[in-house]
């Protein structure tokens, strides 16, 4: 689709880049550029992020992360699109600075980044090998993408 | 709580207020509204977000520029994400609430200039408040000299200020508050401080009376079948003496007490007036649209009919004597709240003259009646509806349904409402809905089961159809322009309540999961100590989409024009972009999909001379527009899109308008996601001379 045809061909060029593994202050951050869709968080912090989720953030927005009357979705094309194009850092400091509502900063770094590896595990992103940084420069290398690219055939 | 520590609330402490002599040395001269400023929530008390302006046209709305911006963020200790105001302007200065504070905000409405900022620091009570953050509004009134701005806080107390200087109004109240907590007919439970009651829309000014309503917790999942009572009081606009109250759930001994079985109608709570009022000043007439009772979804505590109840009621603006009203809903269980401005519309049917007033709903009907009398213009029909099997559940056996017009949003769930792009999805759609009770407009709530139902899927309930900006009215040509959320999928299922939760014999809930209170924003009880979670039973765990996609199918999103004196659509649109996910959708490439519209349920219009008015309510990366959304114009007299401007965020607040030295201005709150609160104004570049 238009919407996405030039990224997708910057992706197309990190895609023949260096294999994973290399450490990070050799290669240039381009090269390491990561979307949700690589498996950035693994299915152990999604579920410690679930049990917090339940506890700290399913009272306003929902079982299903569906939203409540006053809270937004979590799920589904509105919450897809309100972070499409940007990063997993500016999420993570949606959340960090003003979650929950009632008590903004009452969690901690590990906590809100298992509570946004619960979110993405939610959206069907899928998961990986490594855990989710609770470092917000690591956090803003992550683009946040609605839909997978094709692979260029 | 953070804040307020060492503020109590009784202190009501200025925050700061700096009569700086910025405002113009124009002095109001006997004031009455013109139709270059907007002094109501709704422009004017009729609730028609109308104003005849047509320097801002089809001709040139693409060229609209912002004029100027102001971020809430410094106006609380924290930004606000959820910022729904619309301003007022008079006398070339712009009001707000704004901010996490619910700060009043002054600006010269040219500039954007602060010219001063109040707020109250309200401590443990704020911070218990059922409805904070900035609100929708506040209320004007000048007698021609004085200049007055009333609000209502978090912490539900009115406030009174000077609008030249932002000050209290020492002569109102005890120094410029009045504590709604108190004098209201009943003793706010457990006390003042932490008692579940308050109010996030603006009050009303009619006359020489401030009218405000109340608002409580989201009703779903109560602790309680108790609660306190939504009363709606006049105050004098002078001194802050209550002038009357209305009993939204009647005393012993008053009309409708006996359509509370069981004596229900001393311990129901809620039934509050949490939306826009509407006062005809001529008339003398309030018209007060009224929600749910405790709970939304069951009401078996609370036998019969339940007035007033989801009902319009009509009461005198002297003494708030009840002169008629019309139960929407009878037996309220879909959280068919009346959720905006009932709307004041001097209409002709047949040849014959009515004055009516017009109800936009969630559940997409529009409700007309002679607002004199109370009599539906168009027959309203008591039809015969499902009757439902919750244990202990009292039904009603019929509910009232209008003849005309016809609804003008969704209202059930059939399998043809289902997404159908194509048959593979429509399939995985069906599979979803297969686990739940489908049916037309009032199918009732079903207890949540394992092995299907899981609830009852329900569209026009708690979030369908028109919700709080309310619609818009044109007095000249007697067309009604409603935005309608038209795929606001709601399940509703009920399960046993817990008795460590509530008392409830029901409360809203999935099989298998664990029984939760849901929570509004910022609400601080219990939150430090919620219930641990259990497990989860993945077999219930449903979403309302299929591969990412809504389950019903588009419009999403819709304006409709109705005009009232035929009671017919004239017109309806898709109001939105086609959302990413539908546009971006590998299968849908190569295929033209009209513009879908979006599933949001909070958008307001504007109407002016020529044009219907309203932005978007999600953020879209287009070819056309970098991440954000559109402010969009229509031609009112055929719906055709005429233009469009870009707003960073989507339109959180509904669009208001005026004229300020000749050039005319639009005002839209935005924001959402990742961007906290702002007031943008828009106008037309400035031309050489």
């Amino acid at each position: 689709m238009k919407l996405f045809s030039g990224l997708a061909a910057f992706l197309c060029l990190v895609a023949v880049g260096p294999s994973r593994g290399v450490s990070l202050a050799q290669e240039p951050a381009a090269v390491e550029s990561r979307s949700v869709w690589d498996g950035v968080f693994t299915e152990e912090q999604a579920r410690r992020g679930e049990a917090l989720y339940h506890k700290e953030c399913k009272s306003c927005h929902g079982e299903t992360l569906a939203g409540g009357e006053s809270a937004p979705p979590l799920t589904g094309g509105a919450f897809l699109s309100n972070w499409n194009g940007l990063t997993l850092g500016d999420l993570f400091e949606r959340i960090r600075k003003t979650m929950p509502q009632n008590s903004p900063g009452k969690l901690n770094r590990q906590q809100n980044a298992d509570i946004l590896a619960y979110t993405l595990s939610a959206n069907k992103f899928p998961a990986g090998k490594t855990e989710l940084s609770r470092q917000t420069e690591f956090l803003k290398e992550i683009r946040f993408e609605a839909m997978k690219r094709e692979p260029r055939k | 709580m953070l804040r307020g520590k060492k503020c109590g609330w009784s202190l009501g402490i200025l925050w700061i207020s700096a009569g700086l002599a910025l405002l113009p040395a124009q002095t109001p001269a006997q004031y009455r509204a013109k139709d270059t400023e907007w002094p109501s929530y709704a422009a004017d008390l009729a609730g028609t977000r109308y104003r005849p302006l047509e320097q801002i046209n089809a001709s040139n709305f693409n060229d609209l520029e912002v004029a100027w911006r102001i971020k809430t963020d410094n106006f609380g200790n924290r930004p606000e994400y959820k910022l729904e105001g619309t301003p007022l302007m008079v006398n070339d200065v712009l009001y707000a609430t704004a901010g996490s504070r619910r700060a009043v905000i002054a600006l010269d409405a040219a500039t954007g200039e602060l010219l001063w900022i109040h707020g109250e620091h309200e401590g443990e009570r704020g911070a218990a408040a059922p409805r904070q953050l900035s609100g929708r509004g506040l209320a004007y009134w000048s007698d021609g000299k004085e200049e007055r701005i009333f609000y209502v806080t978090p912490g539900y107390r009115l406030i009174c200020l000077n609008a030249k200087t932002g000050t209290p109004v020492a002569s109102f109240g005890k120094g410029g508050a009045l504590d709604l907590k108190l004098d209201d007919d009943q003793t706010i439970f457990p006390d003042l401080a932490t008692g579940e009651i308050g109010v996030q829309s603006a009050p009303v000014v009619a006359k020489e009376t401030v009218i405000v309503g109340a608002a409580f917790r989201e009703g779903m999942t109560p602790k309680s079948m108790k609660n306190n009572k939504g009363y709606v009081r006049g105050f004098d606009v002078r001194t802050g003496k209550r002038l009357w109250i209305f009993h939204t759930i009647p005393k012993r001994g008053e009309f409708g007490y006996d359509t509370w079985l069981n004596d229900s109608a001393e311990y129901t709570g809620n039934t509050g007036v949490w939306t826009q009022i509407t006062v005809d000043e001529q008339l003398g007439l309030v018209y007060l649209p009224v929600e749910s009772p405790t709970s939304d979804y069951y009401g078996g505590q609370r036998p019969g009919n339940n007035l007033f109840g989801e009902s319009l009621v009509c009461v005198d603006l002297k003494t708030g004597q009840r002169k008629w009203h019309f139960q929407l809903v009878h037996h309220p269980l879909w959280d068919m709240d009346i959720s905006s401005a009932p709307i004041l519309a001097d209409i002709v049917v047949d040849g014959k003259p009515i004055k009516a007033v017009a109800q936009p709903s969630k559940q997409g009907f529009l409700y007309v009646f002679d607002r004199i009398t109370g009599k539906p213009v168009w027959p309203i029909e008591e039809q015969k509806v499902e009757q439902g099997s919750v244990p202990g559940e009292w039904y009603s056996k019929t509910q009232a349904i209008p003849t005309k017009p016809p609804a003008y949003s969704r209202n059930g769930v059939s399998i043809d409402d289902l997404i159908d792009f194509n048959p593979g999805l429509r399939e995985q759609a069906k599979a979803i809905a297969s686990k739940y009770h489908l049916g037309p407009v009032f199918t009732p709530p079903v207890e949540s089961k394992l092995d299907g139902p899981l609830g009852t899927l329900t569209l026009g309930t708690a979030s369908g159809g028109t919700n709080w900006p309310g619609g818009s009215y044109d007095p000249e040509t007697h067309i009604a322009y409603l935005y309608a959320c038209n795929a606001c999928v709601e399940p509703i299922g009920l399960v046993p309540a817990p008795k460590d939760v509530s008392d409830l014999n029901y409360i809203a809930g999935v099989a298998g999961h664990e029984v939760g209170i849901l929570r509004g924003p910022g609400e601080n009880a219990g939150a430090d100590s919620p219930m641990p979670p259990k497990k989860t039973t993945a077999s219930s765990y449903v979403r309302m989409n299929v591969d990412g996609l809504p389950l019903i199918k588009p419009p999403y999103g819709t304006i409709t024009a109705i005009n009232l004196n035929e009671g017919n659509i004239l017109w309806q649109v898709a109001h939105g972009e086609t959302p990413d996910v539908v546009r971006s959708y590998p299968a849908f490439k190569g295929l033209n999909i009209p513009r879908t519209g979006q599933q949001t349920y909070n958008i307001g219009t504007l109407v002016t001379k020529t044009l219907v008015i309203a932005g978007e309510g999600q953020v879209t990366t287009t070819a056309d527009h970098p991440r954000g959304a559109m402010l969009r114009a229509y031609d009112k007299t055929t719906g055709k899109e005429v233009g469009a401007v870009y707003m960073p965020a989507p339109q959180s607040g509904s669009p208001m308008t005026y004229m300020v030295k000749g050039k005319q201005y639009i005002v839209v709150a935005v924001s959402g996601g990742p961007y906290s609160g702002e007031y943008i104004a828009y106008t037309l570049p400035s031309t050489a001379e």
